[in-house]
């Protein structure tokens, strides 16, 4: 994991950049939407945030499948790291999403599908990283979590196609299967297109930090034990 | 139901509908101070476990010369 320093400061200089011109395009840019005005900009940094979640909890399921599958620690890794920032970006979807609301659907808070979800969402993963620190053992913590992280993805897909099943008060999807094609304004499409790409460095980047958190913790474990064993 | 539909519009200044601001500037701050409150959180810990590793690495040192 050597590398990890000069991947870090990559893709936190790559990041940095992006983010600077995707500030400037939604605020000097994109175009004014003519229903809800300039808070409609939130929407460039909700909607990457909330599909940066999905993304998160996809690459948790991936590990979690790893690692029941070859049992080796870089897996459990890779799903550590990635739960915690999809934590991360989940809790921020649904903030930017309550802030949002307000102003827009005269509520901070609806017990409609797409935010009961979402919620639901939160609380998997939350669930999952409490399995993780109250296991007796860091291996049979690995075990439940990766239980867990490949039955909470489940919730994933009923998140995306909760608009779809159940109308409601939320927009319908921007992106992805059941995207129109025309629900989006050209330049509004790019944007978002620029501004999802970002948040994919920016994710990156928090996974990579994370990852070497965890790296340095097995390095002290192994110190510890080290210690134990020569009786102090 | 609101069912808004995003359209790129060009109308005058007047015919914006309200900006909202403060909530544009808390949905921004808050994403701002969330994401970068944990990237500091996970340098910070870094820094602490490191810095325990460097401590125990003397202590093992130590009993590993005690020992000889």
């Amino acid at each position: 994991m050597g590398s990890f320093p000069s991947l870090k400061a990559t893709l936190a200089s790559i990041t940095g950049v992006m983010m600077l011109v995707d500030l400037y395009l939604i605020f000097m840019v994109a175009p004014t939407d003519s229903n809800l005005g300039h808070v409609q900009r939130v929407f460039y940094f909700h909607v990457p945030i909330a599909i940066m979640s999905f993304l998160a909890f996809f690459v948790v399921f991936i590990g979690s499948l790893g690692y029941l599958i070859k049992r080796t620690p870089k897996w459990d890794a890779i799903s550590n790291a990635s739960a915690e920032v999809g934590v991360v970006f989940v809790t921020l979807a649904l903030l930017t999403g309550i802030i949002w609301a307000r102003p827009v659907w005269n509520t901070w808070w609806q017990w409609e599908p797409r935010l009961t979800t979402t919620m639901i969402l939160w609380l998997i993963y939350v669930a999952y990283l409490m399995v993780r620190s109250y296991a007796p053992s860091q291996s049979k913590g690995a075990i439940y979590a990766a239980v867990v992280g490949i039955i909470g993805f489940v919730d994933v897909p009923i998140v995306y196609y909760s608009v779809v099943w159940w109308r409601s008060i939320h927009p319908d999807p921007v992106v992805g299967p059941f995207a129109q094609a025309d629900a989006l304004d050209g330049e509004m499409a790019l944007i978002l297109l620029f501004s999802m790409t970002t948040f994919v460095f920016f994710f990156a980047y928090m996974v990579a930090e994370r990852m070497e958190l965890r790296n340095t913790e097995d390095a002290l474990g192994r110190i510890r034990f080290a210690l134990r064993r020569r009786g102090r | 139901m609101l069912d808004f539909i995003l359209l790129g519009s060009h109308f005058t200044e007047s015919e914006i509908p309200p900006s909202n601001l403060p909530y544009i500037l808390a949905a921004f701050a808050v994403s701002w101070v969330v994401l970068f409150g944990y990237l500091f959180y996970v340098n910070r810990r870094q820094h602490e476990v490191k810095k325990e590793i460097a401590k125990l690495q003397n202590q093992l040192d130590q009993t590993s010369e005690n020992e000889e």
